[in-house]
């Protein structure tokens, strides 16, 4: 094929051809933006419709109960008395020892993959760590039943009975029957579930420390756990709260891992050692067999509180997050 | 050296340093130890029920022999559903967040902000909500409505990753494309989606991988269905929440197909974590090189 | 036509291409430009030098309106090529930016291959029968000097080729579409020097069909290239002139300040 020289070939676009398109591609692109902007408005919308939907759904129980309806522990399907305390209280008491496990946990997680760790070492050790998070919450809750349930029961429940569980002052906590299931076991199935999530926020964190401010710390002879306690922690201390309390709403939400080890028991006890129930698993467990309809709107009225704690939980923990963002100017 | 080199404060101080750092190992040694627990335990135990018929029969009466094949059908579909209205939605909700609301902060951050709460919220709220919506106004549970209970878990991941991935496309590819005169419309879809396709992408197998896990948001929609549903207007059978049924239940027969089920999620779940990690990894140093 | 010499004494009879007056650009409070004013003659090599943050950079992303893309900044006065305001809003965007090419610091080929990068404004513009396309691709990268390095991988990814390449390719990629201005921000400073020298003597060929405005921090670089320099000092155009002079009896204590080396 000849090569035609440059002038040759000429000049590409006449004004004409591109001044019919102007007004054409305008359109396009107005278009366009207006098709995203629906989807990113539809993303708003899905939050303030489930949260009104939940609120209609469970108005007749509001309405019926009033505040009571948070302090009562009544659950009665026959007499048609619904109390959302009990399994309120099965929601904070597992989701507080949850986090008594996993935020010690995922802090030392994360000190040994940011500070001890090899370098080698520390992708394939997180990425294992990441792996808790992926599986999905009913193996969990199979797990749970089928082998955590019967190692706490025979080995763990009866120690912590005859040791702890006369301690005084605490010992009420610890004292009861080797029945497996209860809140103890799920709150530490929780706090296992949960570790990933906090301790990833915290290695991310971690690491955007800027190396010239640890280097200078370890220059003036601290060792590795006092540049962490002293420089690591303080500069990305809002943020270590803010995945904490990202840990907290998926403790307060999780359904499927507690709901097969919490026992489903209307009954609230001092003893960490029985059955009790959460929000969450009460709904799973006895929706399908709501049969009038106060029942369905108590239940319904329980995912409304559940909605708003995690909600209030969730925003906190963005926040947090990231005001160390906005203080590294990203 | 300091000083103190010798001294008992500094002999304190190493303690320290050192109780810390076991403690460190100690706790990545606890993560790690119930990770493989869980994950022998349900290799074994899947394992030990999985066979054939687990992939050819439907799930069985109470105490019967049978298998998951519609449980395996129905969350198949359900997914299916779930990430063709979710990713798309998604990736054009993550578009405009990224690309067109330079002149709209307010609405940009608030989308991005409840955006982030959507992701984390508890996914049984998400499936009460559709409750309200699909079931109860019109009677009767659906897989229809279980797969848009889906797409809601699939969104808000969707179009965090979308976001993120786009952002992470340099200025000037944008400009090197605004200044051939290209209107903006086919600038994002022609060249940076071109550029940004194998963070989207991954984005929409992660949310793939976390709704085939999900049992609570089909509760309340899809519900359960014991035999192959003629089609996606009644209630329909997954795989989460027929081990859930199954795992609660006193019978032997169900358990051993709850473990079943419970395999065949895991490893496809963790295969797809895994393997888009590796496909996102293997592609950032394409483009790098 | 225009005067195709270099030589400076004759240049009262080069056309003006682009006419800069009374510009301010500011971006949201912060005053960017002030009053610029000069005219950017055609078919010849204009360099924009100063130190940092003297605004060159932002004068030449006015003249194809790069900025638009942001909130925030805004442009007052006028720029006329031939004639013509581009500031107004009638005068639309795109068609700005057929008659104005820009080639980045960074070289961004897309992610396709060698061959379609250069089509893909082609492709927009023009529906062309596929010989004629081609003939168009081949005749950039000629102009580009990349033809022959490339030619017999067209298909292959564009990604694959070497930094200096990547940069000949996105410059035949802007002038594909047979721009009359062709703006060129810092085009060289991550290439090498081998790249860098082929690269400039690239534009040495070009200054022939296109009006070449360049923005460089390298003064050396701009004494090779430009046949006129425009110095930039805090947002005002210090002084503008022909190269030769520029350089060696520069009319303002700033600009000799700069070029000696004083500062910047």
């Amino acid at each position: 094929m000849s090569t035609p020289s440059a002038a040759a070939i000429g000049p590409l676009v006449d004004d004409a051809r591109v001044a019919a398109r102007v007004a054409v591609e305008a359109r396009q692109d107005a278009a366009f933006r207006v098709v995203l902007l629906a989807a990113a408005a539809f993303v708003l919308l899905v939050l303030g419709a489930a949260a009104a939907s939940m609120l209609w759904g469970g108005r007749d129980a509001f309405a019926t109960f009033g505040w009571k309806f948070l302090v009562s522990d009544q659950w009665d399907a026959v007499g048609h008395q619904f109390g959302a305390f009990v399994p309120i209280y099965g929601t904070l008491v597992s989701s507080a020892i949850a986090m008594v496990i996993a935020i010690p946990v995922s802090f030392g997680i994360a000190l040994f993959l940011t500070e001890i760790a090899p370098t080698w070492m520390r992708g394939p050790v997180g990425a294992a760590i990441e792996l808790l998070a992926g599986i999905p919450s009913i193996i969990y809750g199979m797990w749970g039943l089928f082998s955590f349930v019967p190692f706490m029961a025979e080995y763990v429940l009866p120690w912590v009975n005859r040791n702890i569980g006369q301690v005084p002052w605490i010992g009420p906590l610890f004292r009861g029957p080797p029945l497996g299931i209860g809140m103890l076991t799920a709150g530490i199935v929780l706090g296992i579930m949960v570790i990933p999530f906090i301790s990833s926020v915290m290695r991310d964190v971690f690491r955007t420390v800027p190396v010239s401010l640890r280097e200078s710390s370890y220059a003036l002879g601290s060792t590795t756990w006092e540049v962490v306690w002293n420089v690591v922690l303080p500069y990305t201390r809002s943020a270590v709260v803010g995945g904490i309390f990202l840990g907290l709403g998926r403790a307060l939400g999780e359904t499927m891992a507690v709901t097969f080890v919490l026992g489903n028991a209307h009954q609230l006890s001092t003893s960490l050692l029985m059955p009790g129930n959460s929000i969450a698993a009460t709904i799973a467990n006895e929706f399908t067999e709501a049969d009038s309809d106060i029942y369905l709107s108590s239940l319904i009225a329980l995912g409304f509180l559940l909605f708003v704690v995690t909600f209030v939980v969730l925003a906190i923990a963005r926040l947090m997050l990231h005001s160390l963002a906005r203080k590294e100017g990203r | 050296m300091t000083l103190a080199a010798r001294g008992p404060r500094y002999r304190r101080r190493r303690a320290t340093d050192l109780i810390a750092k076991v403690l460190g190992v100690a706790a990545t040694l606890f993560g790690l130890f119930f990770l493989a627990w869980i994950l022998l335990v349900s290799l074994r135990n899947g394992v030990h029920a999985l066979n054939l018929q687990t992939f050819l029969q439907a799930t069985p009466s109470p105490g019967g022999q049978g298998g998951l094949a519609n449980a395996l059908f129905g969350s198949l579909v359900m997914s299916a559903i779930g990430v063709a209205i979710g990713a798309p939605l998604g990736v054009a909700a993550g578009t405009y967040l990224s690309e067109f609301a330079e002149r709209q902060p307010a609405l940009r951050e608030t989308v991005r902000f409840v955006n982030d709460i959507l992701l984390s919220a508890p996914s049984i709220v998400l499936g009460l909500f559709i409750y309200t919506l699909a079931v109860r106004t019109v009677g009767h549970f659906s897989g229809w409505a279980g797969g848009i209970a889906l797409a809601l878990i699939v969104l808000p991941v969707v179009v965090r990753t979308t976001d993120e991935t786009l952002r992470l496309v340099p200025n000037v590819m944008r400009e090197a494309a605004l200044s051939l005169g290209i209107p903006r419309w086919k600038v994002t879809i022609q060249v940076l989606y071109r550029a940004a396709a194998p963070g989207i992408l991954t984005g929409i197998l992660l949310g793939l991988a976390r709704i085939s896990g999900e049992t609570a948001p089909l509760l309340f929609t899809a519900l359960n269905n014991q035999y192959w549903a003629e089609n996606l207007n009644g209630p329909t059978a997954s795989v989460p929440v027929v081990i859930f049924q199954f795992a609660m239940s006193p019978y032997d027969t169900w358990h051993d197909l709850a473990w079943a089920g419970a395999f065949i999620v895991t490893v496809f779940v963790l295969l797809l974590s895994v393997g888009t990690r590796a496909y996102l990894l293997r592609n950032r140093m394409d483009s790098a090189g | 036509m225009n005067d195709r010499t270099s030589d400076p004494s004759l240049a009262e009879a080069t056309r003006t291409k682009i006419s800069v007056r009374g510009l301010d650009f500011y971006y949201n409070a912060s005053h960017a430009l002030k009053n610029v004013q000069f005219d950017v003659p055609e078919g010849k090599v204009t360099a924009i030098i100063g130190p940092s943050g003297c605004g060159k950079s932002t004068l030449l992303r006015v003249f194809n309106r790069i900025y638009s893309n942001y909130a925030g900044l805004r442009a007052t006065g006028q720029v006329l090529l031939d004639g013509e305001n581009i500031l107004a809003d009638s005068y639309s965007l795109n068609r700005l930016r057929t008659r104005v090419g820009m080639v980045f610091q960074k070289a961004v080929p897309f992610p396709l291959s060698i061959y379609e990068n250069v089509a893909y404004g082609l492709r927009h513009h023009v529906k062309l029968p596929r010989v004629q396309l081609e003939e168009r691709v081949e005749v950039a990268l000629r102009e580009a000097a990349l033809w022959s390095e490339v030619k017999d991988k067209l298909q292959s990814s564009a990604l694959s080729l070497s930094g200096g390449q990547q940069q000949r390719l996105c410059i035949a990629r802007a002038i594909a579409l047979r721009p009359q201005v062709l703006l060129l921000d810092e085009p060289t400073s991550a290439l090498d020097p081998i790249a860098t020298g082929r690269i400039e003597e690239l534009l040495n060929q070009l200054q022939r069909d296109y009006t070449i405005v360049i923005v460089t921090h390298n003064m050396q670089q701009a004494a090779r290239v430009s046949s006129y320099t425009a110095y930039m000092l805090l947002g005002e155009l210090m002084e503008f002139g022909a190269t030769a002079e520029l350089f060696t009896r520069p009319k303002k204590r700033q600009t000799e300040d700069y070029i000696t080396g004083r500062f910047g």
